[in-house]
């Protein structure tokens, strides 16, 4: 009975007993642990983690070169700003030395049409000048010729009718009158 | 003292003979499958753990070479996780030891899909779980311990003794201060073995117990352990993959100080 409930005993012992601690499985799974770990770690150095690290480098390689060409891009934009901004100031330079110009060319040719109207209408002044002065002289010699008629006709007339001082005087005056309003006439 | 044996006994014991028995350890056993030695002194048998170690390796593989069969910079769903598994453990080595965790990588990227694709394949129902031996999380955390060490003294020579003098405490105060250093160091391979190790033991026991019950209870009664055991599968899974990164952040944290001495 004692023998019994001894084994019985042991037999439980050895049931709930951890395997975990059993010694003679302890040098196997030492070895093969160590070997295993070993063997993955080879596996995965010649197989897996270049693959890895390659998948990367180029991915890295190609973010660089595609960063690379965005700077360059930038770069190649921002001088095109600059270019551009230099052109327009180029050509806002140009459009002003152009008004300017045009400015100082209006303004000579505004100057030389001035001149030229003012030498046209003192030429015109001139000739309106002369042309009055002439009209002048001819009436003049009309004048002359009317008071030339009216004195011989005065003069006709007082040796035909032997006419008293009184009558010559009022003659004379007479003609002069006639003169005077032909003068008025003429102007 | 008579013994009897009445018919109820007899019955009890038939009853108990028949019945299920909860082995929920029976897990962990250990078999050897090949029993092979090398010359009468290494143990290099095949046993149930060596074959699942074999198929985590495999699994890892698997995982890997379909991620990257055919790799291109712009990445499909499986190269995105393969690449993100890279990248999670570059950041990790490289957060924690920096530059000079570069020659480390590959060791600690490989330490780190070990472990968890062991703890994955132990919920594969029928499979073994290889961390949940001791011996196995122990070979991983002394070596690695060790190697820190050395690695101290290859970098440090004996400079690196001050390691296990904490600075800016009072000179009286070393006699207590410095085993206490040499005390907490000797505890970092016991520590980081013993919670990967407890873990998934603890993990797989549940589960264990709470699939006895699935099968022992009646239907009416099997249905609450088995929602259990699907909810705790997915905590396992969890679990399964923060044990392998504390595994591996304490690892990084080691070597760090056997270069940087803090």
């Amino acid at each position: 009975m004692i023998a019994t409930a001894v084994a019985a005993t042991a037999e439980h012992t050895a049931s709930s007993g951890m395997p975990q601690f059993e010694p003679s499985v302890f040098g196997h799974q030492i070895f093969w642990s160590i070997a295993s770990f070993f063997i993955l770690l080879y596996l995965l150095k010649t197989h897996v983690l270049p693959a890895i690290e390659k998948v990367l480098d180029a991915r890295g390689n190609k973010i660089r070169s595609d960063l690379e060409n965005a700077e360059q891009s930038r770069r190649l934009a921002e001088k095109a700003a600059i270019d551009t901004q230099k052109q327009l100031n180029a050509a806002r330079r140009m459009a002003e030395q152009t008004i300017e110009e045009a400015r100082l060319e209006s303004a000579r040719y505004r100057e030389m049409a001035r001149e030229s109207l003012s030498q046209e209408l003192a030429k015109k002044k001139s000739v309106a000048l002369a042309e009055i002065e002439t009209a002048k002289q001819k009436a003049m010699t009309e004048l002359h010729h009317v008071a030339v008629d009216i004195a011989m006709l005065a003069t006709e007339k007082l040796i035909a009718k032997n006419m008293t001082k009184t009558e010559t005087n009022k003659m004379v005056q007479e003609a002069i009158a006639a003169i005077q309003e032909h003068k008025g006439q003429v102007h | 003292m008579s013994s009897t044996v009445t018919s109820t006994d007899v019955t009890n014991h038939a009853i108990a003979a028949v019945a299920p028995k909860m082995d929920p350890l029976h897990h962990f056993l250990v078999t050897k499958q090949v029993d092979v030695s090398f010359l009468g002194l290494l143990d290099i048998s095949i046993s149930n753990s060596v074959l699942w170690m074999w198929i985590a390796i495999a699994l890892v593989m698997i995982f890997f070479r379909l991620a990257f069969k055919n790799p291109t910079t712009v990445p499909g769903r499986m190269q995105s996780l393969g690449e993100l598994g890279y990248l999670f453990i570059h950041g990790i080595v490289t957060e924690i030891i920096g530059d000079k965790g570069r020659p480390f990588f590959p060791y600690i990227f490989t330490l780190f899909y070990f472990i968890l694709f062991c703890n994955l394949a132990g919920l594969i129902p029928g499979s073994f779980t290889v961390t949940s031996q001791l011996i196995v999380t122990a070979t991983f955390s002394m070596s690695i311990v060790a190697f820190s060490f050395v690695y101290g003294f290859y970098l440090h020579g004996s400079h690196y003794l001050k390691f296990f003098v904490p600075s800016g405490v009072p000179v009286l105060l070393m006699p207590l201060m410095v085993p206490i250093e040499i005390i907490s160091f000797l505890a970092r391979p016991v520590s980081l073995a013993v919670r990967l190790f407890a873990n998934m033991t603890a993990g797989h026991t549940m589960l264990a117990v709470m699939f006895f019950y699935v099968i022992t209870l009646p239907w009416w009664g099997a249905w609450l352990p088995f929602g259990f055991t699907v909810v705790f599968t997915g905590v396992e899974i969890f679990i399964g993959f923060i044990q392998a990164y504390i595994f591996t952040i304490l690892t990084c944290v080691y070597i760090n100080d056997s270069i940087h001495m803090h």
